[in-house]
């Protein structure tokens, strides 16, 4: 169980900012995100796309903009716990929330900061009945071991570079597939053009194939898959024979567990006051575009605002014995050694 | 506030948009995808997955689509219209639609 003063959840651009200004409130915290990387949409949806409302930054690209948040709160060493989902937040009897995460992980924290956007990331799989039964069995988000399809009949389902990728890696080689089928639902690719190009070039080359169609069906039987069941365009319906599938479908935001925690929510969003972005949970605060509030703007700027005030909210909350002073950044001592300047 | 799906759409439906929206709000009819208002969290997840850019935030929308916002809401409210959730195979000739404008005498109900 680890023990803090506040609880992140959610690593985008608001989430980091909230660890700033909690830093500055000499908060210390712990940081959780579903991803593997800190950055959230600014990093899964618009790593290389350019940002131009960040005050003081004319422009910036998504990927940028939480590389200079991740140099900012450096000081104050946050502790990240990436990869994993909050699955689980409940109040404790002595006026806490205790958090827990799918893989495990327990905290106890005296304040939650829910920087949560549009939900958890997660990684898209199959609705289809006898997917969880199959699931790292037969069928895999990425290849259990580098000899994982040796000799079997894989199929890759997607249209990314990494499922164009992954078909290049099993055809060849002496861990190779018997044989590899790219499966997507139109003949038109996300994946870079030469990639696709050696695709095309490796399928004309009968070094795997390449299908258009829907998914619709499991073939399986005690366990073993043997067939995936696809429409194509026309409506028609086809079998291949399979051993494997490697999904490669990206990503895709779901509210998830947040739904669940019994927070008061207005449209799947939670409801927050403008003095300090609290919900009515005493200690849960929400900033970002998970919370909703008369003129609510969903601008990383708007988020900024607002987890600077949390942080202040959250002071008063910790400490209602100690005065919250406002303080500069360019003039104060007591920031100046928080930041680690002096 | 919502997000509204523009005529772009009709007899296209590629559905790349469903999938990513967090909050499920697409709903699907014939020949054609609309967003519920009263479901969209206005989040602009959806906008740029559309690969025919079919997707406004309603104050966006260009001066001949404004009209798409209230046949959104009504569409929406069709109890044939069921919610879609995950992607599927565009129409058939979604490749040879896509491109076409004034295409809302073809949509079905």
């Amino acid at each position: 169980m680890i023990e803090t003063e506040a609880l992140i959840i959610g690593a985008g651009p608001v989430g980091l900012f909230q660890a700033f200004q909690l830093g500055l409130q000499d908060i210390r915290c712990h940081v959780v995100d579903s991803l593997p990387q800190a950055g959230g949409q600014c990093v899964e949806l618009y790593a290389h796309k350019p940002i131009y409302d960040i005050p003081g930054i004319p422009l910036c690209t998504g990927q940028e903009l939480i590389d200079k948040l991740q140099l900012q709160i450096k000081p104050f060493a946050p502790a990240f716990h990436l990869e994993e989902l909050v699955s689980e937040l409940h109040a404790t009897e002595d006026g806490q929330w205790h958090v827990q995460t799918n893989k495990g992980t327990q905290f106890k924290a005296a304040t939650v900061f829910i920087a949560a956007g549009v939900g958890a990331f997660v990684k898209r799989g199959l609705s289809l009945p006898g997917f969880n039964e199959l699931m790292g069995k037969h069928i895999f988000h990425e290849a259990p071991n580098s000899s994982a399809f040796k000799g079997k009949h894989l199929l890759v389902l997607g249209d990314s570079d990494a499922a164009l990728q992954a078909c290049q890696q099993w055809m060849q080689g002496p861990e190779a597939a018997a044989s590899v089928t790219l499966v997507h639902r139109r003949n038109h690719f996300q994946a870079d053009p030469q990639a696709v190009d050696a695709m095309r070039l490796a399928c004309e080359m009968k070094s795997m194939r390449f299908v258009v169609g829907q998914p619709t069906g499991l073939i399986h039987a005690e366990g073993v898959l043997s067939g995936l069941e696809l429409m194509n365009a026309e409506g028609e319906s086809d079998i291949l024979q399979v051993d494997s599938i490697l999904l490669c479908l990206g990503l895709s935001p779901k509210l998830g567990p947040l739904g669940h925690w019994g927070l008061a929510m207005e449209r799947k969003q939670l409801p927050v006051n403008t003095e300090s972005f609290a919900t009515e949970a005493s200690g849960i605060f929400a900033v970002g575009d998970i919370n909703t509030y008369p003129g609510k703007k969903k601008l990383i700027l708007c988020g900024f605002h607002e987890a600077t005030l949390a942080a202040f909210g959250a002071s008063a909350l910790l400490r209602p014995e100690q005065k919250t002073p406002l303080q500069y950044t360019t003039t104060s001592t007591h920031l100046h050694k928080l930041l680690g300047l002096s | 506030m919502t997000h509204v799906v523009s005529e772009s759409c009709i007899r296209c439906k590629y559905t790349d948009c469903v999938d990513v929206c967090p909050v499920d709000c697409f709903r699907e009819g014939p020949n054609f995808l609309t967003i519920d208002p009263d479901e969209c969290i206005d989040c602009a997840v959806c906008i740029p997955e559309c690969p025919v850019n079919a997707i406004y935030a309603e104050e966006d929308l260009p001066a001949d689509q404004v009209h798409m916002t209230k046949l959104n809401a009504e569409l929406a409210l069709l109890p044939t219209w069921k919610s879609i959730t995950k992607r599927k195979i565009p129409m058939p000739d979604a490749d040879d639609w896509k491109d076409k404008t004034g295409k809302l005498s073809e949509l079905i109900r």
